[in-house]
């Protein structure tokens, strides 16, 4: 079911002044995150991210047709390596 | 047979049915056609006026997104989705569910025919 729209998109508030406070600074480093659930906001774009998928982190690079989306949608938690046997 | 956006020729059924021939156009949008234009909605397909056929194809073009161009925005959303390479963008190129579904059994609209995989457990029990 989709979120009420009288809350708003989820944001990570720690996670969103973070970004701020690098746009603020002119800070290019990527800010290291588990946050996945967080929204991707318009105040994103442009800023990497490394986005925990259980395991390691993905970099992540926001574009604007990001936004809307989760961040978590491209940090994938599993690996599909093939079945046994595979091609010859 | 009437002509209707183009390609679609929809055929002896009443208007409103006939309307849900053309891609885009389901009970919903046939039935708020009829009311806007004031068409019996049980008036069949053939026996709708020169004139109510050029309100509706002007009401189609103007109004929604049918055919062609419904085709193409589909799959510009698809394309969006494989391009900034989100999980549902993944799972379309892969051509598995795209919504959570399982994938152990079933999914077989997505997955297709059946591979059948020598010296799988369920292959050995058959024999």
């Amino acid at each position: 079911m989709a979120r009420s729209t009288k809350k708003g998109p989820y944001v990570d508030e720690r996670l969103y002044g973070k970004v701020m406070k690098a746009k603020d600074s002119n800070d290019r480093a990527p800010i290291k995150t588990w946050a996945r659930s967080c929204t991707i906001v318009p105040e994103f774009i442009g800023h990497a991210f490394l986005v925990h998928n259980g395991k390691i982190f993905n970099s992540v690079v926001v574009n604007e047709e990001m936004v809307g989306h989760k961040l978590g949608e491209f940090s994938p938690t599993r690996m599909f390596r093939g079945h046994s046997g595979g091609k010859r | 047979m009437p002509r209707v956006a183009g390609v679609d020729i929809p055929n002896e059924k009443p208007a409103w049915i006939a309307l849900r021939y053309i891609h885009g156009i389901g009970p919903k949008i046939a039935k708020d056609i009829c009311e806007k234009l004031g068409i019996e909605p049980s008036l069949r397909a053939k026996d709708l006026t020169e004139d109510q056929l050029s309100q509706i194809a002007s009401l189609l073009t103007n109004d929604y997104i049918i055919e062609g161009n419904l085709r193409r925005q589909t799959q510009q959303n698809i394309a969006r989705l494989r391009d900034i390479a989100s999980y549902r963008g993944l799972r379309h190129r892969r051509g598995l569910p795209v919504r959570g579904q399982r994938t152990k059994t079933n999914a077989r609209g997505r997955k297709g025919p059946r591979k059948t995989v020598a010296g799988k457990k369920s292959v050995k029990e058959m024999r």
